[in-house]
């Protein structure tokens, strides 16, 4: 098949395309999908003093800042060997975790809600987050923007601004927070708690009481059984900003478990000829191509790989609703790809609960917040769980603290095979020869993508619109247009 | 904030080359002479941030580099005056984690915020929004010197409509 070319980006904010090749009977062949690709990055860190990585790397991306600056954070204590002074650790973490509240409600309410809350078939002018708040109401959508507001609040206190902390620094971070600031935080994350505990209501009212949402969940066209990977804390539970990272099988068995740091003995990259998209796959089980099983190298990186890479959630009401999940869905590992959303819930209970436990740490208001590097190492990996995917951070300087070389692994990446599976899946699933494609399959298959929430890595803002995602079904021998649904225009 | 006041946001991401323009323009701008109830914030979000940003002032101008699809064949560096009204034509959502400009209002609106009536837009038509660099492309960047005295007439024009 010759190779799929990307038009000229209508826009920032990711170009996504979708291109669906049927046969003559009417039945997919290929699916594909492409993404821009942003260039030079690499050139234009090396040479410069690796703090400023911690500033520079989350501009690669307007949609996960705080992400690149905690993963350039962490890879930075480790280029400079320095050990971070507790409280600087809790500020991190309790900033963090304030973050993955505010990223995981966005994505409920406003990327996924309204395939649920609208129904994935309705019409596409209505399947909106307005089209949400007509259905659940103004106080909701009025307690989200609040929400966002708040967290945002709590995030410019520690992180100093905003959009793009600035506070990670090698061995802490820049401030510490005064008893005032505490106490306005405890309000805060007491609010992201009810919050979380509110949308979980709202998912199981919407979603699990509809029965034609359970099956199109648990439903074989939106169903892989790959590798899962996700960060552990000691006791294998669920970490965003910590941890070791470890893979469990398709039959939910331990496959692994590492350093960060020794992230490229476990981690190899698959090119194809036709895309400059890399397919990172896990080098014990190798690469067997677009695949599911167990002989294939294939993994998953996103909420729903957490929670099966995990033994449970280190907080209280996640846990009981990590259990809920898995016992509704018949139990570990959940394969269902839609479940993503729901895992996305569960983690926004538990982001939220770790961030008022750190709050209310007595610790949190220790003044001694940094430890000075003494030495340089020249050379550190930072990894968090994003909330995309395991984020890797490779720095290696001169031993003056110059980049000399980096080299990342976002979240996204980690799951461009299974989401060129799980788009090629769900194409073959709803589209059969003869069926009549429309909107509603198109968005079906689109469904598939966005469960994976993906983020292209690229620039931080929207015009003339949001992200244009186009969807193409093309004849595989003429190569002629069928049909196609495109988001932007 | 105050009742009557213009916003003059330029967005960007001020190390992916041209899309830095609106970033360059803002920065520019606050080192000239502005008219009263004048504010010049600089942005690298949009969506639901955006939202926030603009609550609460009567009017907003927003700078921002336009990559145009080649069909359109748009000259480098060319500036095009949107209105709100131009983005109309669809609530979308893609993955972009956001919502476009024309939502973002709109959802203002319906949450009942105290929303701009007026908000238009100076795109710049750029030729590099994908490589890393803090360099503006030459025809961006002489649109950026132009885009400047846009503005001031659209600001001195406001002000006598007021």
């Amino acid at each position: 098949m010759k190779r799929v070319t990307v038009d000229p980006i209508t826009r920032l904010e990711g170009h996504g395309k979708i291109e669906i090749f049927v046969n003559d009977a009417g039945e997919v062949a290929n699916v594909y999908f492409q993404v821009p690709e942003l260039r030079g990055f690499e050139r234009f860190c090396v040479g410069r003093p690796v703090e400023e990585l911690a500033r520079i790397t989350p501009r690669i991306c307007g949609v996960c800042p705080e992400a690149h600056h905690m993963a350039a954070t962490k890879a930075i204590d480790a280029v400079f060997g320095v050990e971070v002074a507790p409280t600087g650790r809790l500020l991190r973490e309790l900033l963090y975790n304030a973050f993955y509240v505010t990223d995981h409600t966005t994505h409920f309410y406003i990327l996924a809600g309204p395939d649920f809350i609208m129904g994935p078939e309705s019409d596409p002018a209505k399947r909106n987050i307005l089209g949400v708040i007509g259905k659940v109401g103004l106080e909701t959508a009025g307690a989200m923007i609040k929400l966002r507001a708040e967290a945002a609040e709590l995030i410019s206190m520690i992180g100093g601004k905003q959009i793009h902390p600035v506070c990670g620094l090698p061995g802490g971070v820049s401030q510490a927070i005064t008893a005032e600031q505490r106490d306005r935080m405890v309000q805060i994350t007491t609010g992201m708690v009810e919050f979380a505990k509110f949308s979980l209501q709202l998912f199981d009212d919407v979603v699990l009481a509809n029965n034609d949402y359970v099956e199109l969940i648990k439903s074989d066209a939106f169903t892989h059984e790959t590798y899962y990977m996700g960060m552990v804390d000691e006791n294998n539970k669920v970490n965003f900003y910590d941890g070791k990272v470890r893979v469990t099988g398709p039959d939910g068995t331990e496959l692994e478990k590492f350093e960060g740091s020794d992230y490229l003995a476990h981690i190899a990259e698959h090119v194809e000829p036709y895309s400059y998209l890399v397919y990172p796959y896990l080098k014990s089980v190798g690469w067997k191509g677009f695949v599911d099983g167990k002989d294939s190298g294939v993994y998953r990186a996103s909420p729903l790989s957490r929670l099966n890479a995990a033994d449970g959630m280190a907080t209280p009401l996640a846990q009981q609703e990590y259990e809920r999940y898995f016992s509704t869905l018949g139990g570990k590992p959940v394969h269902a790809t839609l479940a993503t959303h729901w895992a996305r819930l569960v983690e926004l209970l538990y982001a939220a609960e770790r961030a008022h436990e750190l709050a209310t740490d007595p610790e949190i208001i220790n003044p001694d917040v940094r430890n000075i590097p003494t030495g340089i190492v020249g050379e550190g990996v930072g990894v968090v769980e994003a909330p995309r995917g395991t984020l890797y951070h490779h720095y290696k300087t001169d031993d003056k603290g110059i980049v000399t070389n980096v080299n990342l692994i976002v979240g996204t990446t980690n799951n461009n095979a299974a989401i060129s599976m799980s788009l090629k899946k769900a194409a073959e699933g709803l589209i059969k020869g003869g069926t009549e494609i429309g909107e509603g399959t198109l968005n079906m298959i689109e469904m598939a993508f966005r469960a994976y929430d993906p983020c292209f890595g690229c620039a931080t803002h929207t015009l003339p619109g949001d992200m244009p995602l186009e969807v193409t079904v093309k004849s595989e021998a003429t190569r002629e247009v069928i049909t196609s649904v495109k988001r932007n225009m | 904030m105050t009742l009557g006041s213009t916003l003059v946001l330029g967005m960007g991401n001020p190390i992916l080359s041209d899309d830095g323009v609106g970033l360059l323009v803002a920065e520019r701008l606050r080192g000239t002479t502005l008219p009263d109830g004048v504010e010049v914030l600089q942005s690298e979000v949009a969506g639901l941030r955006l939202l926030e940003l603009v609550r609460g002032f009567t009017r907003v101008i927003i700078i921002d580099a336009l990559k145009s699809p080649a069909e359109v064949e748009r000259e480098p560096g060319e500036i095009v005056r949107y209105e709100a009204k131009d983005f109309k034509g669809g609530h979308r959502y893609g993955s972009a984690h956001s919502i476009g400009l024309d939502t973002a209002l709109e959802l203002g609106h319906t949450l009942g915020y105290d929303m701009p009536g007026v908000v238009t837009v100076f795109a710049i038509e750029a030729v590099d929004v994908e490589t890393f660099g803090e360099e503006l492309s030459p025809p961006v960047a002489a649109a950026a010197e132009r885009v400047l005295g846009m503005i001031a007439a659209e600001l001195a024009a406001g002000a006598d409509a007021a």
